[in-house]
């Protein structure tokens, strides 16, 4: 019976752990935000819809669904809301490429429990368990780039992305309407 | 004893491992917010990373794929997962076009390690935008409206 136990300890089964520091070996900048926490961890990448319900894509949904972390030493679901770039821009397309896979990551924790932040992640670079070279997690933007060649020019992806500003087209910055919010535009730069 | 040993070995997860459950039917009002200008305070206070003011961020943020969330009348945060079909939650546009509404989902709910999740079978009501704080925000970030060129 020991032995049985054992193995499956070794093989991962052991209970969650509790709250842990995982600051041990990070090299995460900091971003100087209230609740941050350096955290470098071994995890799964998975797609958190599948994760939950059991609606699984064979490819993670294919950069469309959002993707988790599963931790490896407590089997908790780390949900990364962000890559590492100062520009309005998500984890998925860093962690794509690692679906299904056994990755490092190393970056920022969010835990701040007035806000029902738990377990929120900033992503600042990741490599598959094994590696030696991390890969940054700062693609977005170069994506993005590939995926919308009509709307090259100056200026961050946010002016120029063509969905974004057919919706402030159609319903003003405020989302109040373009005429509604003329009075405050007005006011604003005055 | 050795047969409770077994049992609760058994009972553990296995290692990788889906561990599909089945959701709790709710009806949630909230706003559509972007997540994480909420939980990380990068842009402000709760109050002032929601509504009118935040709108062009709020789009922003959901055109560059970070998840959205449905803050609920509770206060809780439901990060959404699927709206009606569409599972784009990174960047969608299902989740684009309703940046800063108030809406009335009808769905599953799931809870995970602190989270909640939400997969919204059907918006029963789109209430539009509804939390016009703008004018006592003004634009969060202050960039987010260009002045406009002479």
């Amino acid at each position: 019976m020991r032995h049985f136990l054992m193995t499956l300890v070794s093989a991962g089964m052991a209970l969650p752990a509790m709250a842990q520091d995982f600051s041990e070996g990070s090299e995460a900048k900091p971003w100087n935000l209230y609740a941050e926490q350096p955290a470098r961890f071994e995890a799964r990448v998975v797609d958190i819809l599948c994760e939950l319900t059991g609606d699984c894509p064979a490819d993670c949904g294919g950069g469309v669904r959002q993707l988790g972390l599963l931790r490896g030493v407590d089997d908790v679901l780390v949900y990364p809301n962000k890559n590492a770039q100062a520009a309005f821009t998500g984890a998925v397309v860093e962690l794509l490429p690692f679906c299904g896979r056994q990755v490092e990551v190393d970056g920022l924790l969010i835990e701040d429990p007035d806000l029902g932040a738990v377990n929120i992640y900033l992503v600042q670079k990741v490599r598959a368990v094994g590696d030696a070279e991390w890969t940054a997690a700062n693609r977005w933007t170069k994506e993005w780039a590939k995926t919308n060649p009509e709307a090259d020019g100056k200026g961050p992806w946010f002016r120029r992305d063509p969905r974004v500003n057919a919706e402030i087209a159609a319903h003003g910055y405020t989302g109040i309407g373009v005429e509604e919010e003329k009075p405050f535009l007005k006011e604003l730069f005055e | 004893m050795r047969m409770r040993l077994l049992m609760a070995a058994i009972l553990l997860p296995l290692p990788g491992a889906v561990q599909a459950a089945e959701g709790e039917r709710v009806q949630i009002r909230g706003e559509i917010i972007d997540t994480w200008c909420y939980y990380s305070g990068v842009m402000g206070g709760p109050d002032a990373v929601t509504g009118t003011a935040h709108h062009t961020c709020a789009l922003w943020c959901s055109a560059g794929g970070i998840p959205v969330g449905l803050l609920g009348e509770d206060g809780q945060v439901y990060m959404v997962l699927r709206i009606e079909g569409d599972d784009g939650s990174a960047g969608g546009d299902m989740q684009l076009r309703l940046a800063s509404h108030e809406i009335t989902a009808d769905g599953l709910l799931y809870h995970r390690d602190g989270l909640n999740y939400l997969v919204v079978e059907k918006v029963v009501t789109d209430h539009g935008i509804t939390k016009l704080n703008h004018e006592d925000y003004g634009p969060v970030p202050p960039f987010a409206i260009p002045e406009p060129k002479e």
